[in-house]
């Protein structure tokens, strides 16, 4: 430890005790008269408001990793990077629309999981575990990145590269992520709600801070844009080829549109997201916090200008080198080199507890799965409440257990390529959630079909893409059809010209549709005039 | 309960919202309108600066589409009752 900065490190710590104690303490926080059902602790009992569900959200979408990712892939070529921001921009029209239609639904029918619509709408067992299937793994390696972001943290701190020993190296990170998950077990929701607000007032501080502090270090930001531009013009030796593109050519074009739309329709598939979702107290105020998220995006923004900002900095340059050519730590390196070191300490810490939030609110999306789609339909059908949610308390120890020997044990290409195919598959469940939102033409089997059709060719397309230095999953993009574009999104083209064929032929001679438990009210169901009621009562689940 | 349903909009209110959403999604889609250089910014060019731009733009669209859609409270509190223990 002796390279560690230890004002740096002390605010670290104290930043993380108090936020341990905070989540700690929100399991007495609205106390629930039944905390052993599972919308209690896995939806923090329907009750958020306007106020806490902006932050939650804004948890969920906005990661460490991201902080960590985006900066990186500017920094590494240049305005191909940026789709992040164009991504996340139309996230938020995307999920307006959807978005209340689904929170209806389950709030009628106390579903928990976007596995439990699919089972109701479509009367299949099979396309229920497809779904929560494809959920589970999508979120497994996304909670390992957030523990690589940590890492990249600890590494820049000095924290973890003192012992040979592996254990000792990984020391820090496997405390943070023991008291991580007995919050999570104890508090369920309600403890990343708490830590959320802390996560994001240190967020918006540090890049406030960033932003009009440090291009006063390095010459404003004509000297930032002209030392990037000039970067990504500069040949590269090894690859004979321009280091990236300062503004998108037009042959990313397309890849930069379909990594944008198909990272948004994505999204809104992912467990976590629809968890926050539907955490929510009224139909009103997923609307209202959707529209009020943007501000998010606008931060977004400026983390991916941190790429250019350390493409400006030689010492974070030369730090880059010196790991390996990490790029990921070219954000906490841009902190330690121009920032005091106290500030520093804030800026890693905003990371830190980014990491936490949604790596809680990930486990907690993933065990309500496993519990509700897994183990009550297939293993133990006569579960009682109790149980279930005894079940997935279990189950998000399990989920982070996993997640730590991903991010401890495989090397970090292969965890980033995981995320990488984690969104290439949640993004196969679109059919079936989005569009089973409206109308119930898709056959069940048809989609199943569609479905796996798709996550095999998508699988072995990326597995067959090189890039950098990798021969396979080298980029998310691959010449499909005369145009460069997001693999993810040709396997979703592919998974509905499958479901509407087969659907065709499925209705044509007539294979059984299954029930639909669903009806046309439900959808645009509100209970606003009893805003402060309960739940519509726990038995309502129990019907089918 | 069919009548559980939220009171009627109007057409023309989701047509406007619908419209105002399609836009702030094509803002950003059509990758060539903004994969430019000039006009800059102060310092930032083109494509940077959209973009950033865009953001609070779109806010601002997807605002107006929340008061457009905005559900009232339900008058009657009553029909809404039957819909949970039914399903």
């Amino acid at each position: 430890m002796s390279n560690v900065n230890s004002v740096s490190f002390t605010v670290v710590l104290v930043l993380f005790l108090i936020v341990t104690v905070v989540g700690f303490a929100a399991s007495r926080w609205r106390p629930a008269e039944d905390l052993l059902s599972l919308h209690q602790w896995g939806l923090g009992g329907r009750g958020f408001g306007s106020f806490i569900s902006w932050f939650l959200l804004g948890g969920d979408i906005y990661t460490a990793y991201t902080f960590i990712a985006v900066p990186a892939l500017v920094y590494a070529t240049g305005a191909a990077g940026f789709y992040a921001l164009s991504y996340s921009i139309m996230v938020f029209p995307i999920v307006f629309i959807f978005a209340p239609r689904l929170w209806s639904v389950a709030r009628a029918h106390n579903w928990i999981t976007p596995a439990d619509f699919i089972r109701g709408r479509y009367g299949s067992r099979g396309l229920g575990l497809a779904v929560a299937a494809t959920g589970i793994l999508a979120t497994m390696p996304y909670i390992a990145l957030q523990l690589i972001g940590i890492e990249s943290v600890l590494i820049v701190l000095g924290v973890n590269s003192s012992s040979s020993n592996a254990f000792v190296k990984d020391l820090p990170l496997i405390i943070a992520f023991i008291i991580l998950a007995g919050y999570t077990y104890l508090a369920g929701l309600r403890a990343p709600a708490m830590i959320a607000f802390i996560k994001d007032t240190l967020v918006y501080v540090t890049i406030i801070v960033a932003v009009l502090y440090i291009p006063t270090r390095l010459g404003g930001w004509d000297h930032i844009f002209g030392a990037a531009s000039a970067h990504m013009k500069a040949i590269n030796p090894t690859t004979g080829k321009p280091n990236g593109s300062f503004i998108e050519e037009p042959a990313g074009e397309w890849a930069y549109a379909t990594l944008a739309l198909g990272s948004a329709l994505a999204l809104f598939m992912y467990p976590h997201v629809i968890t926050g979702l539907l955490s929510t107290k009224r139909r009103d105020v997923i609307r209202r916090n959707l529209a009020a998220l943007p501000a998010y995006t606008l931060v977004l923004g400026i983390i991916a200008l941190f790429g250019y900002m350390a493409l400006a900095t030689p010492a974070v340059n030369a730090g880059v080198k010196a790991h390996g050519d990490n790029t990921q730590l070219s954000v906490p390196l841009l902190f330690q080199h121009l920032f005091p070191s106290w500030f520093a300490g804030i800026g890693y810490s905003a990371i830190i507890i980014g990491a936490l939030v949604p790596a809680a609110i990930m486990s907690i999306a993933a065990a309500n799965l496993f519990s509700r789609n897994i183990y009550k339909e297939f293993i133990r059908p006569n579960a009682s409440a109790a149980e279930e949610t005894h079940v997935a308390r279990l189950a998000s120890l399990v989920m982070k257990a996993g997640a730590l020997v991903f991010a401890l044990e495989l090397s970090k290409t292969f965890s980033i390529n995981l995320q990488l195919l984690g969104g290439l598959w949640i993004l196969q469940t679109f059919p079936a959630i989005l569009v089973g939102l409206y109308t119930r033409w898709f056959h069940r089997w048809a989609l199943v079909i569609g479905w796996a059709a798709a996550m095999i060719w998508g699988t072995i397309e990326a597995w067959r893409t090189p890039g950098g230095s990798q021969k396979h999953f080298g980029t998310s993009s691959a010449p499909i059809l005369g145009h460069v574009i997001y693999i993810g999104f040709a396997a979703l083209v592919l998974n509905f010209a499958v479901s509407v064929v087969l659907t065709l032929i499925f209705r044509a001679i007539r294979l059984p549709a299954g029930n639909d438990e669903t009806e046309p009210a439900n959808y645009t169901y509100d209970p606003a005039s009893e805003a402060d009621a309960p739940v519509p009562a726990a038995a309502a689940t129990q019907a089918p | 309960m069919a009548q559980s349903t939220p009171p009627a909009r109007s057409p023309a209110r989701l047509a406007a919202a619908t419209v105002l959403l399609v836009i702030a999604i094509a803002g950003t889609l059509v990758v060539p309108i903004y994969a430019r250089a000039t006009p800059k910014l102060g310092a930032f060019p083109f494509f940077y600066w959209y973009q950033l731009i865009a953001v609070p733009v779109i806010a601002i669209l997807a605002w107006i589409s929340y008061l457009l859609l905005r559900t009232r409270p339900a008058p009657a509190p009553d029909p809404a009752n039957g819909e949970g223990a039914s399903s």
